[in-house]
């Protein structure tokens, strides 16, 4: 037994630096990225290369702020597209979470099944006839455009997760709420919510990860500067500046992460659990 | 006589809560079910209605009904269309390889470790907040031919321009980098499956092993690999199923390129879609992708549900 509790010490050691050796590798791409955007564009693209910086520079940052107009629009465009696609998956979940959680109606069984089939179906389905609505009454190229489409794609998680939440309350607190002559929607929104709050905020991570990181919708649906959201846009800053300018790109993507990477360290539970659930997106 | 309007204005207010708790029902799903019926049920049917006409968006009035042709055509006459479909297939088999195994072999790994077993799983599982697009951006600049990483450390080793190549303008190895890239932002999230079944596994039957002198590998063997079948299997229809919904990455990285080496299912519906117009035979791609993602959800389901049948 002591010899093999040791054998296993080893091993354990042996784990470590092999998952080490490998998260080394993983997080690279990543601090490459980051490498770039705090080099100078000479030493960036100097001949012969060199892996590692001769000198160190914020310029890129400062210049996509200053300097270029796209990259701060995209961002603008970001966070209202998915704060208000949040807001409205929030509102309009919690309402059909607590119907179909908490109240009983004739046909529920069914009408959830219906919404959840809707799990299933990939993207690409959705998006040719989105298109063609929006385009039909004029809501590509807007804010509108992608909002519509965002929410009603993460709805469905939305209100499982709700359904979910509000299933777990006793019906006593609703009865006693009703009883003391407090109306339905106040009871809702002022004690139950309250009861509910972790199933916000892993709707809202959901959800704000989904609209952060669109980008089949955003680059169908838009195609001006003046709606595009980060994923798309800078894109377009790279299609624009070709490879001869990887450390203004670099800094793009470094602060378009920088967001949900805070969001992340914040709510890392919330994060995983989310995230989890919304994995057959796409 | 007064007994019978006390009942009859009980009867009539129970009535009038009746119907208020009704209508408040009604307000309550109005948000979601118009969201739901307008963004999502009437796109499913309107593209399904679609994929059984001739259609091109700007040219052609109205669609031209051809019930199942277009869908016989995409088979016995679109080559481009059986390419994507080989390709995607490629795609999803080394996609699937690679994510499963490098995910199981970590999560083992993890499982062993006694320090900072959490913080490896966190790192693990930050390319999941890169958006697809710029993670793409990102590998197509690790190996880009001019200064990228790779080359800058291949030409440090030698000059022979052979060895310097353009990964994802290279035939031979763009469909490979772009799974490289795909698996690298999955594998954080099966790493989370497999490490939640690990320690699902009660520790006696481990210590049990190893008292009758089980060795660390027949311990994994016997004992870990099996009990985490279940997970595999989880596992297995996340991967597949995700496996499926390529698009950000070629439009970002090859655009379909060198040639059609990086065609696959999404981006051929979006390039019939939305380059040629043609909506009638986007939507016969989309809906084939659909059949196939729905098909390989409900088999795989099934043969979850077996297996833990046949366990409980």
């Amino acid at each position: 037994m002591a010899a093999q509790n040791l054998a296993y010490r080893k091993l354990s050691r042996v784990f470590f630096f092999l998952v080490l050796v490998f998260a080394v590798l993983y997080i690279f791409p990543v601090f490459w990225m980051f490498l770039t955007s705090i080099r100078p564009d000479n030493d960036i693209h100097k001949f012969p290369p060199t892996v590692m910086p001769k000198a160190l520079t914020l310029s890129n940052y400062l210049y996509i702020f200053t300097g270029m107009k796209g990259f701060s629009r995209y961002f603008l465009n970001s966070v209202v597209v998915t704060v208000s696609t949040v807001l409205i998956v929030l509102m309009a979940s919690a309402m059909s979470g607590y119907a179909f959680g908490m109240r009983k109606f004739r046909g529920s069984g069914v009408l959830f099944m219906l919404v959840l089939s809707v799990l299933t179906i990939p993207y690409i389905m959705y998006l040719i006839p989105i298109y063609i609505m929006e385009y039909n009454l004029g809501l590509t190229e807007s804010y509108l455009g992608l909002i519509l489409p965002y929410v009603a794609l993460n709805l469905p998680w939305g209100l499982l997760i709700m359904r979910g939440a509000f299933s777990t309350i006793p019906l006593d607190i609703r009865d006693a709420a009703i009883v003391d002559g407090c109306g339905e929607f106040r009871m809702v929104f002022q004690i139950l919510l309250p009861i509910v709050r972790p199933a916000f905020v892993t709707t809202t991570i959901i959800t704000f990860v989904f609209a952060w990181q669109e980008f089949m919708f955003a680059s169908t649906i838009n195609k001006k500067n003046n709606w595009q959201t980060l994923p798309v846009g800078i894109v377009w800053i790279r299609d624009e500046l070709q490879t001869m300018a990887m450390g203004k790109v670099g800094a793009a993507i470094i602060l378009s992460i920088l967001p949900v990477l805070i969001l992340f360290f914040i709510f890392r539970k919330f994060f995983i659990e989310g995230l989890s659930e919304g994995m057959l997106k796409g | 006589m007064k007994e019978e309007l006390l009942v009859t204005s009980a009867h009539r207010l129970r009535r009038r809560r009746r119907i208020s708790e009704n209508v408040n029902l009604i307000i309550f799903l109005l948000p979601a079910m118009f969201f739901v019926l307008v963004f999502i049920a009437f796109p499913v049917l309107y593209s399904g209605f679609l994929s059984l006409t001739e259609f091109k968006f700007g040219i052609d009035k109205a669609p031209t009904f051809i019930f199942l042709q277009g869908y016989i055509d995409r088979f016995t006459d679109d080559s481009l269309f059986i390419t994507a479909l080989v390709n995607q297939a490629v795609f999803a088999v080394s996609y699937f390889g690679i994510t499963f195994l490098a995910s199981l072999m970590l999560a083992i790994f993890i499982n062993e470790i006694s320090f900072g077993a959490q913080a490896f799983q966190v790192l693990f599982y930050l390319p999941m907040i890169i958006p697809m697009s710029l993670a793409g951006i990102t590998w197509a600049w690790l190996l880009s031919p001019i200064n990228g990483f790779t080359n800058t450390v291949i030409r440090a080793i030698t000059e022979n321009p052979r060895f310097m190549f353009d990964w994802y303008q290279e035939p031979k190895t763009a469909l490979i980098g772009l799974v490289v890239a795909r698996s690298w932002k999955m594998v954080g999230f099966t790493l989370i499956i497999f490490i939640a079944g690990l320690k699902g596994i009660p520790t006696s039957y481990r210590e049990a092993a190893r008292v009758d002198g089980a060795s660390f590998w027949q311990e994994i063997w016997r004992i870990i690999l099996p009990n985490l079948r279940p997970y595999m299997l989880i596992s297995s229809i996340w991967i597949l199923i995700n496996s499926l919904k390529v698009f950000d990455l070629v439009r970002v990285v090859t655009e379909g390129g060198p040639g059609i080496r990086t065609y696959t299912l999404y981006y051929y519906s979006w390039k019939l879609a939305f380059e040629r117009q043609d909506l009638g035979q986007a939507s016969q791609v989309a809906y084939i992708t659909a059949l196939i993602i729905i098909l390989l959800a409900v088999v795989l389901n099934r043969v979850f549900r077996a297996e833990t049948a046949e366990r409980a």
